[in-house]
């Protein structure tokens, strides 16, 4: 059994900062045979491509290659053997037509010189066969998220030498006949190489799919035909226990009245109207699957993304927002998702990067007063628990927690009544996550509305008040704590809408 | 005395971590193989031709220091310094216009070119080295029209600005003093001066904190080509005439100093002090080289080396930084409690990458 797989992964292990993303994974990819990889964000899906596909080299484990085991330095050597992948984050060059993107990876031609004739037939004949017609001319900056995906797809299938196709995630962006299309290729390369194909959307999986792993905190957790399994038995895979006392919040004093109100929102990213409430001392989780469009709604209310319909009240004020920093004036923050791009001064030093958002509460007129703005920004890091020597650290030097802790404090030191955290707990460790909890606790405890988005499903359950689930911007179910589980969630977030996929 | 000394070895420590030390100690090391060489460095009145020389480069280059932190730059000053230098030799000979009202008319003038620069590279959204560029042209192009390209000699009156002395000090040492000071209690102690360093750090990060980051952006550039004006009624003042030709050059020599001081091209890191002394190694190199005879070619090739070397710094800064620091995790192994660092750099990217993992 073991000499017919064509690729191999036996006890592979990959750590980062903090984070065991892989733990031993074997995984043995046969040639006629759709492998399809399941689990929650975070359980070490995409880790497991880029080691196979040279992105990433394992801390331990090997890889086999019909048999022997290779050693993947860079994307060029798995490419050299095979691999072939797609990734989730689009990597197309915009200027360049789609034929150039098509082929990429090896322009045809010889000695250096480039045959268009050939790149373009080869470029329309990978497209051929996912049944869409692009014009090869166009460059790919014109074309719909879709098309690009399909671009994407199109290089990853280009190489007619390709002994392990990986795709990642790659319906997120396409419709139904797209879908249908692109499983159909797939089948059909199945029967000469091994196909590795992750998604979150079960069904989908179960369709294309002939063996099904499913991946928990980077470790196999089971491996079954799928022909023999079933979503909702996948879906327990995924999440194992139901949480049992993952965060006890405390009770909520005073309910009732409404902080924010959304009434038939509508932006560029969320074509149908969305209304919901947020209450004082409440934290309303927004669950959904990325690009369900809860960040775009996260995005609206703090004034990053504007409306083209419906409106905001915040205390029964109406809002307008036409950036960031109207939302701050009216008292709303954003905690965002990506600290190190979108929230952190890496050249301000930890007191400096809590008081940047309220730098007139420690102004004497024109001028700063360092003093004071050192001590009210010290007052916040004590009562966040921020490690004593970590406020003379560089910021870069910090822990994905205690950085996030800062962005928190930055938000506390200002008069903010509504925050907005955008997977607030992502990349941080166990014990950090909990002293997070207690601080959202407090928080709300002070009367201040939090809207959470998290794709944490334990945590989304267990910190929200209410969780609003979001697909296709729409909210699709609204749910008070101890409302739904986790499979419910799972099942309301990426299945039901019929999208003419399944068998 | 044990107390004392502590402080003393904390304060040298502190010191020694500073954004200026580098800098300087290269500069103590200038001075030093300077003095060995010739004695003839070390005269006052060799000393002064120095401070002379360098003073229109370091207040423009305080501008460029500014631009520079906020991850921007700015080629035009030394067309500002042309066409302020023609203008004002303009006006001082043919309109007769009075001193103080020319002094106040280019200070607008240059204000005004810095702040064309300003609002195509924010709200504009071109890239401040293309538009920069054209109106490096554009402006000397200006100055070349004045006069049809012809320098006018013989300005009277103004050369005071330049030569005067207030208690045996030249003009133009209090001038760098003052301007200096005001730019670094700017920078450290008013929130527009925190401001330009957020802006610099994390663009997406400023905007999202409510920073309005394309007013930022321009006023840096208002506050440039303002200061550039300065210098070109300086050189002026100095030249007793005006020329298209002035300033030639002397943008490159100003961004050289912020970056020889140690300022990022990348933005958010660098002050104004350790700029000034960038601008003194710069022109004391130049005055070691003269002293020795050694000619233009020579004198070209090493500030070249100099600023190569000093840009090389700033790039590879990240990579000795690591170095440094997987040294020092090393040498202090395993303190319990201390949580891993998010850090920086192709492991906190990695990071990233795996956070969004199986999105």
């Amino acid at each position: 059994m073991n000499r017919d797989a064509l690729w191999e992964a036996q006890e592979v292990t990959k750590t980062f900062p903090g984070v065991r993303a892989l733990d031993r994974v074997g995984l043995r990819l046969r040639p006629g045979e759709v492998h399809a990889l399941v689990g929650e964000n975070g359980s070490g899906k995409s880790t497991l491509a880029k080691c196979l596909s040279g992105s990433y080299r394992p801390d331990a484990g090997v890889l086999l290659h019909r048999g022997r085991p290779v050693e993947l330095r860079d994307p060029t050597r798995a490419r050299e053997l095979g691999v072939s992948i797609f990734y989730q984050e689009l990597s197309l060059v915009p200027f360049m037509s789609v034929a150039e993107n098509v082929c990429l990876g090896g322009l045809a031609g010889r000695g250096g010189i480039v045959s268009w004739r050939q790149v373009r037939r080869e470029a329309s004949k990978a497209l051929e066969r996912l049944g869409v017609s692009i014009e090869l001319d166009r460059p790919v900056s014109e074309l719909s998220i879709a098309e690009q995906q399909l671009v994407e797809i199109a290089r990853a299938i280009s190489n007619p030498d390709v002994s392990l196709l990986i795709l990642d995630e790659p319906t997120a962006a396409l419709g139904p006949d797209e879908v249908v299309h692109l499983h159909r290729v797939v089948r059909r390369f199945a029967q000469h190489a091994a196909v590795l194909y992750i998604s979150h959307r079960l069904e989908e999986v179960l369709s294309v799919g002939d063996v099904v792993t499913v991946l928990r905190d980077g470790r196999v957790i089971g491996q079954r035909p799928a022909s023999e399994s079933s979503i909702s038995e996948i879906a327990r895979m995924m999440i194992g226990a139901e949480l049992e006392e993952y965060f006890a919040r405390s009770e909520k004093t005073d309910g009732g009245q409404p902080l924010l109100e959304v009434r038939d929102m509508r932006t560029p990213a969320i074509p149908a109207p969305v209304s919901f409430t947020v209450e004082r001392g409440e934290v309303l989780g927004l669950g959904g699957l990325t690009g369900s469009g809860r960040t775009a709604i996260a995005r609206a209310i703090c004034g990053i993304d504007p409306l083209i319909g419906g409106e905001l009240l915040l205390e029964g004020r109406p809002l307008r927002l036409r950036s960031p920093a109207d939302a701050i004036a009216a008292g709303i923050a954003l905690v965002p998702e990506d600290r190190k791009a979108d929230a952190l001064f890496y050249n301000l030093p930890p007191l400096q990067n809590i008081s940047i958002a309220r730098l007139d509460r420690v102004s004497h007129g024109l001028l700063l007063d360092l003093g004071s703005e050192a001590r009210q920004a010290r007052e916040v890091s004590r009562t966040l628990k921020l490690a004593p020597g970590a406020e003379r650290r560089p910021v870069a030097f910090l822990s994905g927690g205690m950085q996030q802790k800062l962005v928190l404090g930055r938000w506390l030191f200002t008069d903010a009544t509504l925050l907005v955290l955008d997977e607030p707990t992502l990349g941080i460790d166990v014990g950090t996550k909990r002293q997070i909890y207690a601080i959202i606790d407090e928080l709300t405890g002070r009367g201040m509305g939090i809207v959470m988005v998290s794709s944490d499903y334990p945590e989304l359950l267990s910190i929200s008040d209410r969780v609003a689930v979001i697909r296709e911007g729409r909210i699709v179910h609204t749910a008070a704590r101890g409302g739904l589980t986790q499979s419910d969630l799972i099942e309301l977030a990426s299945s039901a809408e019929p999208r003419g996929t399944g068998r | 005395m044990t107390a004392v000394a502590l402080r003393a070895r904390r304060s040298l420590g502190t010191f020694a971590r500073s954004d200026v030390a580098g800098p300087l100690a290269i500069l103590a090391l200038l001075v030093l193989v300077a003095t060995l060489t010739t004695d003839r460095f070390m005269r006052i009145q060799n000393l002064r031709n120095l401070g002379l020389e360098m003073a229109i480069v370091a207040i423009i280059a305080i501008g460029s220091t500014l631009v520079i932190l906020t991850a921007q730059i700015d080629l035009s000053p030394g067309s500002i310094v042309a066409l302020t230098s023609m203008t004002t030799a303009l006006l001082v000979t043919t309109s007769h216009v009075g001193i103080v009202l020319t002094f106040i008319l280019m200070l607008l003038l240059g204000a005004g070119a810095g702040l064309v620069n300003g609002f195509f590279c924010s709200y504009g959204r071109i890239p401040s080295f293309i538009f920069t560029l054209a109106t490096l042209s554009i402006y000397q192009g200006l100055a070349f029209y004045e006069n049809g390209g012809t320098p006018i000699f013989g300005l009277t009156g103004l050369s005071e600005v330049f030569y005067g002395e207030l208690a045996g000090i030249p003009y133009p040492f209090i001038y760098v003093v003052v301007l200096y000071a005001v730019a670094w209690a700017y920078l450290r102690y008013t929130r527009g001066g925190r401001r330009i360093y957020a802006v610099g750090g994390n663009e997406s990060a400023a905007r999202l904190v409510g920073i309005k980051v394309n007013r930022v952006r321009m006023k840096v550039f208002v506050i440039a080509g303002t200061l550039a004006a300065f210098g070109g009624l300086l050189m002026s003042a100095q030249l007793d005439s005006g020329s298209p030709g002035y300033g030639d050059g002397v943008e490159l020599q100003a961004i050289a100093a912020a970056v020889i001081g140690g300022a990022s091209l990348f933005g958010g890191q660098g002050s104004v002090i350790a700029t000034l002394i960038g601008a003194t190694i710069i022109t004391v190199v130049q005055n070691v080289l003269n002293l020795h005879s050694v000619g233009t070619a020579w004198q070209n090739i090493t500030t070249g080396i100099i600023i190569a070397i000093a840009v090389g710094i700033d790039m590879w800064r990240g990579e000795v930084g690591r170095i440094a620091l997987a040294r020092w995790g090393r040498l202090r192994p395993g303190r319990p409690g201390q949580e891993p660092p998010a850090a920086d750099s192709a492991a906190g990217k990695e990071d990233r990458d795996r956070a969004r993992a199986g999105v």
